[in-house]
């Protein structure tokens, strides 16, 4: 393994994935990411194992202490686990492509810790995409023998939501100061979550912020059970409460398989479809994707033509692996 | 075809000493590498084992270590070590910041491809770590 990196075959780098290396995990998370078609294959392969874990999505604005929370969390929850996966998800400049993903920066107490298992994802701009991205590699730490994977998002837009949405469990992470109640009762991100925390308790708006959103669920009458909390990651204060509220909601969430969820396969089949032609193209250095790139490239082909005879290749080469 | 290019995103670690507070060259060079459309995990270590787990989990392709204080050669000495005792011995290791004269023998001898420091131009630098990755993904 040491001085090539020609990736293995997607069958072969699950099994080693399943075996829980760590360099394997961090090379199947990186084919996903890429959209390889090794990384398409694990994804739908990876899916099908149904391997269990349990899933906790902390979301919030930026600075809330999101990170600085997970860290602290990670403490409080590993004796109850046997190997915690945290995927960071970090926007993805908009100008360049580039990101720099600093999250980790606030968890090194867990770098040398074998049981905990850490990667930075970038948006990486497409939209949708990161969610399905997140999945699959929600599922391949679960196949890779993590039983609990907590996802950071940054929750400023709708699809860092549905990000959130794919876990068991949502906290919102919320600083002091962040508004009124009029701010609290507005549609948004505090309606997917599940625990509500204001964290840096140890700041002066800290019990102005916690009963506005104390009002907001007040306001939902008797069927609101969700709490807010208060924490700060700083002193210490609240983390033991805050883990044994997840821990409840655990409990009582019933989605802990991958797939509980419902699906529509046949939407799912398009995605799948999608992904693996994608890849195909992208890789491709078959003479046939080249003439029709070379044909668009001079305006011989119409993009529509381009296309079906793409797919017409793609079946053909398909038909003849098998 | 260089504009057409579907090559992934090179991903980078930078890192430094916890207890070294002088981050002004890693935010730097972290701004430089983002804006030449790199991926860039950052972290402070505690030991320096701790970076080749990170690198591991992170799946990078090249680690880039600053130094202010000292331990220059003590540092990538144990990191590089690490490397070659998890089978990655092959992952480039470049260092920057304050390098004294008498650090460039050792960190040669211990295979660090490149060392920068204060002045070096920006272009160079982003340039390296392109390069670098590039050939460590078998894509060069």
């Amino acid at each position: 393994m040491s001085t090539s990196r020609t990736e293995p075959d997607a069958p072969a780098l699950l099994a080693a994935v399943r075996s829980g290396e760590t360099l394997a995990i961090a090379r199947a998370i990186t084919a996903i990411e890429n959209r390889t078609t090794v990384g398409g294959e694990l994804g739908l392969l990876v899916g099908d194992l149904n391997a269990r874990c349990q899933t906790l999505g902390v979301t919030g604005p930026p600075g809330a202490g999101k990170s600085s929370l997970i860290n602290a969390l990670i403490s409080e929850l590993l004796p109850r686990h046997k190997r915690i996966g945290i995927l960071t998800v970090d926007p993805s400049s908009p100008v360049s492509g580039g990101a720099v993903l600093g999250d980790r920066v606030r968890m090194a107490a867990h770098s040398a810790n074998p049981d905990v298992f850490i990667r930075s994802l970038a948006t990486r701009g497409y939209l949708g995409g990161v969610t399905r991205t997140t999945r699959a590699v929600i599922d391949l730490l679960a196949a890779g023998g993590m039983d609990l994977v907590i996802v950071e998002t940054v929750g400023t837009g709708q699809s860092e939501v549905e990000v959130a949405g794919l876990t068991d469990v949502k906290i919102v992470v919320c600083a002091p100061g962040l508004g009124d109640e009029m701010q609290a009762i507005k549609a948004g991100v505090l309606e997917v979550a599940d625990l509500i925390v204001v964290n840096k308790s140890d700041l002066p708006d800290a019990d102005q912020t916690s009963n506005h959103l104390k009002a907001m669920l007040h306001h939902r009458g008797h069927e609101e059970t969700r709490v807010a909390l208060k924490v700060s990651t700083l002193n210490r204060d609240g983390l033991a409460a805050l883990a044994k509220a997840i821990e409840a909601r655990f409990a009582v969430s019933h989605s802990s398989a991958p797939h509980a969820a419902p699906t529509n396969d046949k939407l799912r089949l398009a995605d799948d479809v999608a992904d693996l032609v994608a890849a195909f193209v992208r890789e491709s250095d078959d003479p046939g994707i080249a003439e029709i790139v070379g044909q668009l490239s001079d305006g011989s082909v119409a993009r529509i033509d381009a296309a079906k005879a793409t797919i017409r290749l793609f079946a053909e080469l398909q038909r003849r692996e098998t | 075809m260089a504009t057409q290019s579907t090559a992934p995103a090179p991903r980078i670690l930078l890192t430094k000493s916890f207890i070294d507070s002088h981050d002004r060259a890693i935010a730097t060079i972290a701004l430089a590498l983002r804006d030449a459309a790199m991926e860039v995990v950052l972290i402070d270590y505690e030991q320096p084992e701790d970076v080749v787990t990170v690198a591991l989990q992170e799946d990078v392709d090249v680690i880039g270590i600053s130094f202010m204080s000292g331990g220059q050669v003590e540092t990538t000495e144990k990191i590089v070590a690490e490397l070659v005792r998890r089978n990655v011995a092959d992952l480039p290791v470049v260092v920057g910041g304050i390098i004294r004269p008498f650090d460039v023998a050792p960190l040669e001898a211990v295979g660090v491809r490149e060392i920068f420091r204060g002045g070096a131009p920006l272009a160079d630098v982003v340039a390296t770590f392109g390069r670098l990755s590039r050939t460590y993904r078998g894509l060069a």
